[in-house]
C-alpha cells in the first residue's frame, strides 16, 4: 500500500539508518507497544509475541538503510511483516495440531458469576483466540489497532465488503460467547 | 441519505462509536442519528457494550530485556569523515603493523638471546609462557592450552 507521502515514521527511520540511538529509542516507544499488542492478539501468548515483535523490528533494522520514502507506511509493512509472522506461527499449531488435538478453549461462563478483572481479561481473550484467524485479524487491526477499514483491508489483501464480512461475522460470534458477560464491562 | 439498516450494519460492523466507521459514511450517520435517536441510540449502545469488552482483551508491555536487545541490534553510526581518510587509517595501521614485524624479525636475527627473553603468542588461545632462558625462539612461543 503505497503512503500518502505523511509518513509520521519517516524521519525517525531516516534517523535510526543513520544509526542514532535517540531515533531508534523513539520509534521503539511509538511503534514496539502496538506491535506487541498485535501478536499478542493474534497469537493469545505472551513469549510468542514477545519473539514475533523482535523478528519484526529486527527485520526493521535491516530495511532501514534501503528504505524508500512514499513507497509504503513504515506502520503498515511492520504490520504486514508482524502479521506474516503469526501466521506462520499459527501454521505450526495447526500442524502440530494434526497430532494432537489442542485443547478446547474455554469460552463458557466462569462457575463464580462475579468476574474479577483478570478473570474478565482472560474470558475476552479466549473469545478472541477462539475466532478464525481472519476473523480476529480483521477485528484486531480495525478494533484495537485502530486502522481504517480501507488500510486493514489493503493489509489482509481482500476487498473492503470482505473485510466488513469478517468483521461482522466475528463481532457476532464474540457477542454470543460473551453473551453471559453483558454489563460487566461497565 | 442512509438508511436504518445500513446504520444498524455498520454498528454490528464497526462498533458503537460512529467516529471509527468509513469516514465517507460518517456524516449520513450522525445525521439519520439526530433524526430517529430513539430508534438508534440503543443499536449504538449494545455495540458499544461490545467495544468495551474487546479493550478488555490483555494487551502486552515490552519489557526491558526486549527493549535492550532491539537497541544493541539497531544500526550503529558509519564511521566519521571521508572515506579516503578512513582507508588511508587502515592503509597506515597495516604498513606499521609489517614494519614492526620486520623490526622484530631483524632484531632477533642479529641477538638470539633477546628473543628467548620475548613470549610470542601466535597459536590459538594460546597459554603464553614467558621464558628467561637461552632456548631457542622456537621454543618462547606459545603452548597450547591444555
Amino acid at each position: 500500500m503505497a503512503s500518502d507521502g505523511n509518513d509520521p515514521d519517516e524521519v525517525l527511520l531516516a534517523g535510526v539508518s543513520r544509526g542514532e540511538p535517540a531515533a531508534v529509542r523513539q520509534l521503539l516507544d511509538r511503534r514496539l507497544p502496538r506491535i506487541l499488542a498485535l501478536a499478542r492478539r493474534m497469537l493469545n501468548d505472551a513469549g510468542e509475541a514477545e519473539d514475533v515483535a523482535q523478528e519484526t523490528f529486527l527485520r526493521a533494522w535491516k530495511q532501514a538503510r534501503a528504505w524508500k520514502p512514499g513507497a509504503a507506511r513504515f506502520d503498515t509493512w511492520l504490520h504486514r511483516v508482524a502479521l506474516n509472522l503469526c501466521y506462520d506461527r499459527l501454521r505450526r499449531r495447526r500442524e502440530i495440531a494434526t497430532d494432537a488435538p489442542p485443547e478446547q478453549v474455554d469460552t463458557g461462563p466462569a462457575p463464580d458469576a462475579g468476574l474479577m478483572g483478570a478473570e474478565l481479561s482472560r474470558r475476552v481473550e479466549a473469545a478472541l483466540a477462539a475466532l478464525p484467524p481472519r476473523q480476529r485479524e480483521a477485528i484486531v487491526l480495525c478494533h484495537h489497532q485502530g486502522l481504517g477499514n480501507i488500510e486493514a483491508a489493503a493489509l489482509m489483501e481482500i476487498s473492503i465488503e470482505a473485510l466488513e464480512s469478517l468483521l461482522a461475522r466475528g463481532r457476532r460470534a464474540l457477542k454470543a460467547s460473551l453473551a453471559d458477560l453483558r454489563g460487566a464491562s461497565g | 441519505m442512509m438508511s436504518l439498516e445500513r446504520f444498524e450494519d455498520l454498528a454490528e460492523i464497526y462498533g458503537g462509536d460512529i467516529a471509527r466507521w468509513p469516514e465517507g459514511e460518517r456524516e449520513a450517520a450522525r445525521a439519520l442519528l439526530a433524526g430517529q435517536a430513539e430508534r438508534l441510540a440503543p443499536v449504538l449502545a449494545a455495540a458499544a457494550q461490545l467495544d468495551r469488552l474487546l479493550d478488555l482483551a490483555p494487551a502486552q508491555s515490552p519489557d526491558a530485556a526486549l527493549l535492550g536487545r532491539l537497541i544493541s541490534a539497531a544500526p550503529r553510526p558509519a564511521a566519521v569523515g571521508p572515506r579516503w581518510i578512513v582507508g588511508l587509517s587502515a592503509a597506515l595501521g597495516l604498513s606499521a603493523a609489517a614494519f614492526a614485524g620486520v623490526f622484530v624479525g631483524v632484531a632477533f636475527e642479529r641477538s638470539p638471546q633477546a628473543a628467548a627473553s620475548v613470549a610470542v603468542a601466535v597459536a590459538a588461545e594460546p597459554v603464553v609462557t614467558a621464558v628467561d632462558t637461552n632456548a631457542s625462539l622456537q621454543d618462547a612461543i606459545a603452548e597450547p592450552a591444555a
